[in-house]
C-alpha cells in the first residue's frame, strides 16, 4: 500500500462515524430538485428585457374580410383619411389590416354592419361608375360618400342606412390611425388628434375559475386539439 | 372556532359603506366590511401608456362592456364583466348597468359633481301631485350635507337658487370667462340661472371612500375589512326573524362561508342592495323592493363653437371653464309638456373640437380642426326621471352569475315625460348658445339607455307609511328594525342631481341614528 493510499483509508476509518453521526442528529434537508429552486433569482434588481409593440415591425395578417372588401376597405381608408402635412395616413398606420382583426374579433351586429358597408360601397360604385370602389378616383368616391356624411354626438351615430356605416368607419378608421406607433411618432398641431394615452388597468386579481374569463375562454393547451392532430399527449392536469 | 363578533355587518365599500363604517367605528361600534372585488393598487395593477401599446389601440375590447358606454381599453379592467354578472332585460327596453365592485366601488371613479337635493325633490308631490314626498325634508339633511362637503372638499360659489342650495364649500372665485359670461347673459331671456360648479376636490386629487372616509375608520381599530367576499344572501335567526348575518362565497377559491352580526347595513349599491334583498326575501312585507327605479337622462346635448375664438384667436379670457344650469322649468312657471325639470353640464374648452362635429373627411376635416381649435362649447343634459311603479328590477330565476347567485332582471323604460323633457333641453340650449352668438354644430334629444349615469336610485325607497315604502326616514327597514339600506336605493324621488352628496350625507344620518339605537340598546 502506498503511503498516500494509507493515509487516506486512516482518516476515512475515523471520520466515517462521526459522519453517520452527525447525519442522524441534525437530519438535514433534502437536497433542491433543481441546481436552484425556480424563482429565487427573480428579484426588484433584474433587469427587465426591452420588448417592442409589433406596429411597423410585423404585418397583421388578413383574416376576416374577402380580398374584395380589404380592397374597398384600404381605398375607402385613403379617401377619407389620407397622409396630411407630415402626419400619416390611415394606409400609413396600417389601419385597414387592424381594423380586419378589430372587426373580425368583434360580435355579429359590427361585423355585418361593416361587410354589408362595404358590400354596398362596392355595389354602388359598380352601378355608377362600372368598376369597383378600389379603382375611384378621388372625385367619383366623394361623389358616393359625402352625402351620407354627417355630425353627430358621442354614443349617437347616424342611424340612417348607410350613413350609420359611413360615420361610424370614419370614427373608426380615424381614431385606429390617430392612436397608432406611426401617428404618434409624428409631432404636430393638436388640432388633428393626439394618440391616446392614459393609465393602463391591468386585470386585477382575475377569477381564474369563471368560465367566460379571459384566461378560460383561451383553451388549454394539452385539450385544444383533437388527438388525431396533435402530437402532445393527454395527461391529468 | 370564530374568535370575531361584529356588532354590524356592512355590505359595500364605496361612498354609502364608507361612510357607515367611518361613523359606526368612530362611535365604538365593532364592523366588519365585505366587498365583492379585489383592491385595486395603482402601483401594482396599473401603468401608463399609449393606445398603440395595447391590443386594441385604445378601441374597447370586442364583445366585452357593451352597456358599459363609459369603457375603453385603458379602464375595461375596473369595470364589472357582463359575463361574469350578467343582468337580463327584454331588448326593446336596453339597461346600461354600470357597475365596479373594487375596494371602494364606484367612489373611485365618479364625475365628483357634488349637488344638495332641494325642498323642490323632497316635497315634489306637494308642488305636482305626482309620486311621494321624502319623509324628510331639506333642513332634516343639512347639517350632514354640509360635514359631507366639508369632508369632500366641495368647490362652488353661493350663487344657487333656492332649487340648488348653497353648502359649505371651498369657495370659487376664479372669474368667469367672456364666452361663459355671453352664455349667462343670453340666459336671462330664458329665465335660465348659470352657476360655478360644484365639484369635490377631495384629498392628493382623489374623492373616494378609500381615502376620505376608510382611513378613519380602520384608525379607530373597530374596522375589520375582507376583499372578494360575494354575498350570497342574507341570513335569519331562526328565532326571532331577524337578520343576523349572511353567506357570502369566496371569489377566487369558491370557499363557502358565512359571518354573523347584531345589525345588518346594506350599501352594496342600488341595483346590488335591492338584488340582496330579494335574493334573501327579506324586508319586503310592501312588496315594493324592485320599485320605482329611477336615475337621470343623460346623453342629449347641444355642441357649440364660439366663432371669436376661431383660427388660432382663443385666449384664457375668452374661453374656458364649466358652469351649472340649475333645473329651471316648473320652477317659476309650469311646464305643459313635462313635470319636474334638467340641469345642463355647461363647458368652454380651450383644446380641440372633436372631429365628428363635422360632415367632413380628408383635407377639409382637418382645415376644420385647425380652424375651429379652441373655440368648442358645450352643453349636456341631466334630467330628472319620475318614478314609476312599472319600473322596477326583479329576480330572474332563470339565470345565475358565476357564483350560482340568481341575477336581476331590468325592466325600466323612459315615457314621454323624459323625452319632452330632453327635446325642450335641447331646443333650449341651442336658443340660447345661439342668442349669444355661438354656431350649433351638432346636436341630439335620444337619451341614452336607462342606467348610463350610473345614478341609479329607488328600489327600497323611504317614507313613513310601511305599506307604501320600504325604508323608514332613517334609511331602517320598516320590516326589521336591525337592517338599514343607505345606498342609493333609499331615494324616494331622483332629482335632477348628481346622487353622491345625498347618499353620503343619508349614510351618515342613518349611521349615526343606527349608532344612538345601539346605545340604547334598542337594537
Amino acid at each position: 500500500m502506498l503511503r498516500r493510499d494509507f493515509v487516506r483509508s486512516v482518516v476515512a476509518v475515523s471520520v466515517a462515524p462521526r459522519l453517520l453521526l452527525s447525519q442522524q442528529v441534525s437530519n438535514p434537508a433534502p437536497p433542491p430538485p433543481a441546481p436552484v429552486p425556480w424563482t429565487l433569482g427573480l428579484n426588484p434588481k433584474t433587469p427587465l428585457p426591452q420588448t417592442e409593440v409589433v406596429d411597423g415591425i410585423a404585418k397583421t395578417e388578413q383574416r376576416f374580410f374577402t380580398s374584395l372588401q380589404m380592397a374597398t376597405l384600404v381605398r375607402l381608408c385613403d379617401v377619407l383619411m389620407p397622409p396630411i402635412g407630415n402626419k400619416p395616413g390611415a394606409l400609413q398606420a396600417e389601419t385597414p389590416l387592424f381594423l380586419d382583426f378589430l372587426i373580425g374579433s368583434s360580435p355579429a351586429a359590427r361585423k355585418m354592419a361593416y361587410t354589408g358597408g362595404l358590400n354596398w360601397l362596392d355595389l354602388e360604385s359598380q352601378s355608377r361608375y362600372g368598376k369597383a370602389f378600389a379603382k375611384l378616383d378621388d372625385g367619383q368616391a366623394d361623389a358616393i360618400l359625402k352625402p351620407w356624411l354627417r355630425a353627430w354626438m358621442s354614443d349617437h351615430p347616424p342611424t340612417e342606412p348607410h350613413a350609420d356605416f359611413v360615420n361610424t368607419a370614419h370614427e373608426d378608421i380615424r381614431t385606429a390611425t390617430v392612436n397608432s406607433k406611426a401617428w404618434c411618432e409624428v409631432t404636430s398641431s393638436g388640432a388633428l388628434g393626439s394618440t391616446e394615452t392614459g393609465l393602463y388597468w391591468y386585470p386585477i386579481e382575475p377569477d381564474i375559475y369563471e368560465a367566460s374569463s379571459g384566461f378560460a375562454r383561451t383553451p388549454l393547451h394539452v385539450f385544444s386539439a383533437p388527438k388525431t392532430t396533435h402530437s402532445i399527449p393527454t395527461y391529468p392536469r | 372556532m370564530i374568535s370575531e363578533t361584529f356588532d354590524v355587518l356592512i355590505i359595500g365599500s364605496g361612498h354609502a359603506g364608507g361612510m357607515a363604517a367611518k361613523i359606526l367605528t368612530e362611535s365604538g361600534i365593532s364592523c366588519l366590511m365585505l366587498n365583492a372585488g379585489p383592491v385595486a393598487n395603482v402601483s401594482r395593477n396599473a401603468e401608463h401608456k399609449a393606445a398603440y401599446e395595447l391590443p386594441y389601440r385604445g378601441f374597447k375590447p370586442p364583445g366585452r362592456l357593451e352597456h358599459v358606454f363609459q369603457a375603453n381599453e385603458f379602464n375595461a379592467n375596473v369595470w364589472v364583466d357582463e359575463q361574469e354578472v350578467p343582468y337580463t332585460f327584454e331588448p326593446e327596453n336596453p339597461y346600461n348597468w354600470v357597475r365596479v365592485r373594487l375596494f371602494g366601488g364606484r367612489s373611485l371613479f365618479w364625475s365628483r359633481q357634488s349637488f344638495r337635493l332641494s325642498d323642490y325633490e323632497f316635497k315634489a308631490k306637494s308642488r305636482d301631485g305626482f309620486g311621494e314626498d321624502w319623509p324628510i325634508s331639506h333642513a332634516d339633511v343639512a347639517p350632514y350635507y354640509s360635514r359631507v362637503e366639508d369632508i369632500f372638499q366641495v368647490s362652488g360659489a353661493l350663487d344657487g337658487p333656492p332649487q340648488m342650495p348653497d353648502g359649505n364649500f371651498v369657495i370659487d372665485d376664479n372669474p368667469w370667462s367672456q364666452s361663459m359670461e355671453r352664455f349667462m347673459a343670453a340666459g336671462k331671456a330664458f329665465d335660465m340661472p348659470v352657476c360655478k360648479q360644484r365639484r369635490a376636490l377631495g384629498r392628493d386629487g382623489l374623492a373616494s371612500s378609500v381615502n376620505l372616509l376608510l382611513p378613519d375608520a380602520e384608525k379607530t381599530g373597530k374596522l375589520t375589512s375582507i376583499a372578494n367576499a360575494v354575498v350570497r344572501e342574507l341570513t335569519l335567526d331562526k328565532n326571532t326573524g331577524q337578520p343576523n348575518g349572511c353567506h357570502f362565497v369566496d371569489r377566487l377559491s369558491r370557499r363557502e362561508l358565512s359571518v354573523k352580526a347584531r345589525v345588518v347595513v346594506l350599501a352594496a349599491g342600488t341595483l346590488e342592495s335591492t338584488r340582496l334583498l330579494l335574493n334573501s326575501k327579506v324586508g319586503n312585507s310592501s312588496g315594493l323592493v324592485g320599485r320605482y327605479l329611477m336615475d337621470q337622462i343623460y346623453g342629449p346635448g347641444v355642441m357649440c363653437s364660439v366663432p371669436q375664438a376661431r383660427n388660432g384667436r382663443a385666449t384664457k379670457e375668452l374661453m374656458g371653464g364649466g358652469a351649472i344650469v340649475p333645473r329651471f322649468r316648473n320652477i317659476t312657471t309650469k311646464s305643459d309638456k313635462f313635470l319636474r325639470g334638467y340641469a345642463l353640464n355647461v363647458t368652454s374648452s380651450i383644446g380641440s373640437v372633436n372631429p365628428r362635429n363635422f360632415a367632413a373627411y380628408g383635407a377639409e376635416l382637418d382645415r376644420k380642426l385647425q380652424e375651429y381649435h379652441g373655440s368648442s362649447f358645450h352643453m349636456t343634459m341631466m334630467g330628472e326621471v319620475l318614478g314609476r311603479y312599472e319600473n322596477h328590477v326583479r329576480i330572474n330565476k332563470d339565470k345565475v352569475d358565476a357564483w350560482g347567485i340568481p341575477v336581476l332582471h331590468v325592466e325600466t323604460k323612459y315615457t314621454d315625460n323624459e323625452f319632452n323633457m330632453a327635446k325642450d333641453a335641447v331646443d333650449t340650449g341651442a336658443a340660447v348658445a345661439e342668442a349669444a352668438g355661438f354656431e350649433v354644430l351638432s346636436k341630439n334629444v335620444v337619451p341614452n339607455p336607462p342606467g348610463y349615469s350610473i345614478h341609479e336610485v329607488g328600489t327600497c325607497r323611504m317614507g313613513d307609511d310601511p305599506k307604501r315604502s320600504v325604508l323608514n326616514k332613517w334609511c331602517q327597514s320598516h320590516d326589521h328594525k336591525n337592517l338599514f339600506v343607505v345606498d342609493g336605493a333609499s331615494f324616494t324621488s331622483a332629482g335632477w342631481q348628481n346622487p353622491t352628496m345625498t347618499i353620503l350625507a343619508l349614510s351618515m344620518r342613518a349611521s349615526e341614528y343606527l349608532a344612538s339605537q345601539m346605545s340604547k340598546q334598542n337594537i
